[in-house]
């Protein structure tokens, strides 16, 4: 089995636009996409200054674009949407659906302006991706979440590395949602070495 | 949800998003300048300390070769986020990233294994900034010396030895025109970090983003 470990925040607009194309790997025979979710950059004492945001949400309108993906109709979730999205995302891996609730919750962030720091907006989500909302609202009030949470991010920062997406194949470690074809290539030769 | 909150956290983004996307004056702006039979600018501002550059710059002056453009290479020393706490770790990731890129797209395999510091190549950049012809036959081979050779400290004699070759007679040092450029790369927003590349209003990382930057060029109507 390869694995590909796959940083994602919620705040990354670059995480929603490689998320798909990411979780598709887990496609092919052999291969297995382990989440880990992160505390945004800016959560974590990180700088964003305005030329950066800037830059961001207009790149990431053209790679949405180019990708054929949803973008613009935005609601920016850093604070509490975010801690709560990677909380209930850690209740969906329990369950085997973190990857509908991370594709379902991204695009709802980046795609459709849904505010998933209210209980409205993220529990229309976590329905969406097939999660029962008593069952999230337990995940949200449950510390162990929070420190697999953080425990993640602090796995992140031991790879010698800040933003996100990242992903990690054998050791080796590919930033950016532009190098997925890097990362599927890496894939291949791991599972060619496996045969 | 206050007033405040969804003003920063929705309408902000969406505006910056929407207005993206208004192209009219970029056309309109190369249509002027084909009229004018001028060609269209590409200006890749890059730091002759950083190995993204490095590979941007032999990337893209082999893409962009035979089109109606001209590549404009603009060498910074200060580039990144101010107080950036994972400066030295991108710095280092960086030399992990520009070796698979230059494995991939250049067919070059990087020399280097160990970041350069900023203050090891600001003279390259001086040199550059006080070019009195045209400096680009000067910048690549530089970088491939300074990136595809070895993991030697910088010898500021065989570079001296390189732009006599290249440009003939000494450098004349431009420490001003050097702090202009960087000043000229952040103003209005502009780009914050190296290597990025210009057209018109708009940028993007050059490491990243070689296709789409040919295809702006093609979208102008600079085929």
């Amino acid at each position: 089995m390869t694995r590909v470990e796959f940083f994602f925040s919620f705040r990354s607009p670059y995480s929603y636009l490689a998320a798909p194309r990411a979780f598709a790997l887990a496609d092919r025979p052999g291969v297995e996409v382990a989440y880990r979710g992160v505390i945004p950059m800016a959560m974590r004492g990180q700088a964003v200054p305005a030329a950066k945001r800037l830059h961001t949400l207009r790149d990431a309108k053209r790679e949405a674009t180019r990708l054929g993906m949803p973008f613009g109709r935005i609601h920016d979730p850093i604070g509490d949407g975010a801690t709560r999205c990677l909380r209930v995302a850690q209740h969906a891996l329990d369950v085997g659906r973190e990857r509908a609730f991370v594709l379902t919750a991204s695009r709802a962030i980046w795609a459709e302006a849904v505010e998933v720091a209210s209980d409205r907006g993220l529990r229309a989500v976590c329905e969406r991706a097939g999660l029962a909302w008593d069952a999230c609202q337990a995940a949200l009030e449950d510390p162990a979440t929070a420190a697999r949470v953080d425990a993640d991010t602090a796995a992140l920062a031991a790879l010698d590395h800040w933003g996100v997406p990242v992903f990690v194949v054998e050791g080796e470690v590919f930033w950016g949602q532009d190098r997925l074809d890097d990362v599927a290539h890496a894939v291949t030769v791991a599972r060619s070495r496996q045969r | 949800m206050s007033l405040r909150d969804r003003i920063e956290r929705r309408w902000v983004p969406r505006a910056v998003v929407t207005l993206s996307q208004v192209d009219w004056p970029a056309r309109m702006s190369a249509r002027v300048r084909r009229a004018a039979g001028r060609r269209e600018r590409v200006e890749l501002f890059f730091a002759f300390d950083d190995a993204s550059s490095a590979v941007a710059v032999l990337d893209l002056a082999t893409r962009l070769g035979g089109r109606e453009a001209e590549l404009v290479l603009t060498p910074v020393v200060r580039r990144g986020l101010r107080d950036d706490p994972a400066a030295a770790a991108k710095r280092r990731y960086a030399i992990a990233d520009a070796r698979r890129l230059a494995r991939s797209r250049l067919g070059l395999e990087l020399g280097r294994d160990t970041p350069l510091q900023a203050d090891d190549t600001a003279f390259l950049a001086e040199w550059v900034a006080g070019a009195r012809t045209n400096p680009n036959r000067f910048i690549a081979p530089a970088l491939r010396r300074l990136w595809l050779l070895d993991d030697a400290p910088v010898d500021r004699a065989a570079f001296e030895q390189l732009w006599r070759e290249a440009m003939g007679g000494a450098p004349d040092p431009n420490p001003e025109g050097v702090r202009a450029a960087e000043a000229r790369m952040t103003r209005r927003n502009g780009p914050y970090d190296t290597p990025a590349a210009v057209i018109g209003r708009r940028w993007w990382f050059a490491q990243d983003r070689p296709q789409q930057i040919v295809e702006r060029l093609d979208e102008l109507g600079w085929g």
